[in-house]
């Protein structure tokens, strides 16, 4: 396939739609970008051509069918996922695994060429029983408390029995690591923004990191070039829990396994749907990713673990947040 | 080495990766679109410099305490303080005789098959820190821990950090593959549980999984016999209801645990041979072989007969359990 001349984002309002938006446009070779998502963003390009539309509609697959066939749509990047899990279970189902499905279909239906899938190494799951290194083709296993995982685990699947079915969409799939930089903001950097972090006593696994520039390069490339496969995008390196949290200055608050999974207390001071083992389960147990396809195929990363840390934590202190 | 000297603070190395970040986003917004423009204005090779920069200081900061740890989570830093300690065990307490050093490879990967004992895992602990001593200019070798044990609290990351992996046939790959030396306990969980009357008596080696390993990644087998480590820990029962609520596949009785509470972990000062067999010459195969299952099962065979007679001749080198000397 040549290069693309139009490419639809779904999650406009995401880390990924956006900052993969501002990269495609600052490429200057006349790309042209199609945005979907619920809201308009509050700050959007005006090149960017935005269709509000609600994925867990019943019929979002022909309205994005529609647009797709409207504006010649070339690649498709599915980024609409939740970067927080919501109290409402069945909401976040038809999100992430019902709204994945819409969205395979409306590609099918409107001849897109290639598809990239933001997915992410979490979806491995944290397990004792896992290698130190996960490779692509390790079994996604999720967790049985992350509510929110285990929806993507079920997309991803959903996406692999599509795939054989429509082999005329090249479908790239992109599980990135723990991604930190910039603006973004989930549960685990709020959690890592407390002054104080509770962690389980007797468990520090080894964390890996991704800045978001790296990340993003990829799913720049991944977009505009032919990557077909699944990829594991990570840095290099890793570095225990603690390490980080010590290089960060944190106090480090080391609580017994059942006494923390029974706080349900969060940064945020919102109730998540998550059992909070969902997420210590992750701090928990290794769940580090094998990066070695995605380096050799997209390039070296510019940042390794600690670098991309230390980026992070330098980012805090300036706006201070520590 | 200057930053041996004076200890890089992370915040400063942090600070600098943030005046960096923002250079380069200043660099991106004065330079947004065209590549052309980008080229003419110098941009590209601005941000290159920057990343070159940035790549410095990485390395910088990596003399700094985290840094120390690999990607297996082996920790430097508390190598280096527990050494003493390690040493005084090793030579003091259970006064090691170490026969066969010559065997061990100067470079490339190498694959030590043990036999297995003593509930927590000193035997691989010792063995890997005796070579390290005697092969100070090659990596410290790893060795391979039981599944049950690596997911207990503390047991993983004190294990990691002393060079105790996972194991699993992923792990041992990316181990050899990167030229290092393995240790590997094929009895597994069946020998390093066995009751104390057992003792030193092989159990099955697995389903020959390690010389598959060695065929497929061109490693040299090393066959080793330990003795000593049966009696630091001996096990008169397994307890396993008293262990369920506990959420372990059982509880050790020994002459100290459960009597003495957690001072009753602390091994028992018996004697130690560790014998380093000649390497088990798999010339004649490659890694083709691997799925050859009948040669598998036969050279496995030979292994277990190798590290038989070296255990064998270990406990004979040894006038009683506790003698000195």
């Amino acid at each position: 396939m040549s290069e693309p001349d139009v490419v639809g984002i779904t999650g406009l309002r995401t880390t990924v739609g956006q900052r993969l938006v501002e990269r495609l446009l600052a490429r200057g070779d006349g790309l042209r970008v199609v945005g979907f998502d619920l809201r308009r963003p509050s700050r959007m390009d005006e090149r960017v051509v935005f269709h509000p539309i609600d994925l867990a509609e019943p019929t979002a697959g022909s309205r994005l069918a529609e647009a797709f066939r409207k504006e010649r749509v070339d690649v498709v990047v599915h980024a609409a996922f939740r970067t927080d899990p919501t109290p409402d279970l069945d909401a976040d189902h038809e999100l992430e695994t019902i709204g994945s499905l819409h969205v395979m279909n409306a590609c099918a239906a409107a001849d897109v060429q290639r598809m990239v899938f933001a997915s992410s190494t979490m979806l491995y799951g944290p397990w004792p029983d896992n290698p130190n290194f996960l490779s692509e083709a390790h079994p996604l296993r999720g967790h049985p408390a992350a509510h929110s995982v285990n929806d993507r685990v079920e997309a991803e699947m959903l996406l692999a029995d599509w795939s054989i079915r429509h082999p005329k969409t090249e479908v790239t799939v992109l599980r990135s690591g723990w991604m930190l930089g910039g603006r973004h903001e989930d549960r685990m950097t709020r959690y890592l923004s407390l002054p104080v972090v509770p962690k389980l006593l007797g468990y520090d696994p080894l964390m890996q990191l991704v800045h978001h520039d790296d990340c993003l390069r990829v799913f720049e490339r991944a977009t505009v070039e032919s990557h077909p496969g699944v990829y594991n995008v990570v840095g290099r390196g890793v570095l225990p829990l603690s390490s980080l949290l010590r290089l960060a200055g944190k106090r480090i608050l080391s609580l017994p396994a059942p006494l923390l999974y029974r706080m349900t207390y969060f940064p945020s001071q919102r109730q998540t749907g998550d059992a909070p083992d969902g997420f210590y389960a992750y701090l928990r147990h290794l769940w580090v990713a094998d990066g070695t396809r995605g380096w050799a195929e997209f390039g070296e990363p510019d940042y390794t673990t600690k670098e991309a840390w230390m980026s992070f934590i330098s980012n805090r202190r300036m706006r201070r947040y520590r | 080495m200057a930053s041996q000297e004076r200890p890089v603070d992370p915040h400063d190395i942090a600070d600098l990766h943030g005046a960096l970040d923002e250079l380069r986003d200043e660099i991106r917004l004065r330079f947004p679109a065209e590549p052309a423009v980008r080229s003419r204005g110098g941009a590209s090779e601005l941000e290159a410099l920057l990343a070159a920069v940035r790549r410095r200081i990485g390395t910088l900061g990596m003399v700094e305490r985290s840094g120390a740890i690999d990607e297996f989570g082996l920790d430097e830093d508390v190598l280096r303080r527990v050494r003493p300690l390690l040493d005084a065990l090793v030579d003091r307490y259970w006064r090691l005789h170490l026969v066969g050093r010559e065997y061990v490879p100067e470079r490339g990967p190498c694959l030590l098959v043990a036999n297995h004992s003593g509930v927590l895992p000193f035997d691989g602990l010792v063995l890997s820190h005796a070579i390290e001593r005697e092969h100070p200019h090659r990596e410290r070798p790893r060795f391979l821990v039981a599944d049950w044990l690596m997911s207990l609290p503390f047991a993983h990351a004190t294990l990691a950090q002393l060079g105790g992996v996972r194991a699993c046939r992923e792990n041992a790959e990316r181990l050899l593959a990167s030229k290092r030396m393995l240790i590997a306990f094929p009895e597994g969980g069946k020998g390093a549980t066995k009751v104390f009357r057992e003792r030193y008596r092989l159990q099955r080696f697995g389903r020959g999984g390690v010389v598959r390993l060695a065929l497929e990644m061109g490693a040299p087998l090393l066959p080793v016999g330990i003795v000593g480590a049966e009696e630091a820990h001996p096990l008169l029962a397994k307890l396993t209801v008293a262990a369920r609520p506990l959420g372990l596949p059982f509880l050790p009785l020994t002459p100290t645990f459960p009597l003495l509470g957690p001072l009753g972990l602390l091994p028992l000062p018996s004697q130690w041979v560790i014998r380093i067999g000649e390497p088990i010459s798999l010339e004649p195969y490659d890694a083709r072989s691997a799925s050859d299952e009948l040669l598998v099962a036969e050279l496995n065979e030979q292994v277990r007969t190798r590290v038989g007679s070296l255990v064998d001749a270990a406990l004979r080198d040894r006038d009683s359990v506790w003698s000195v000397g």
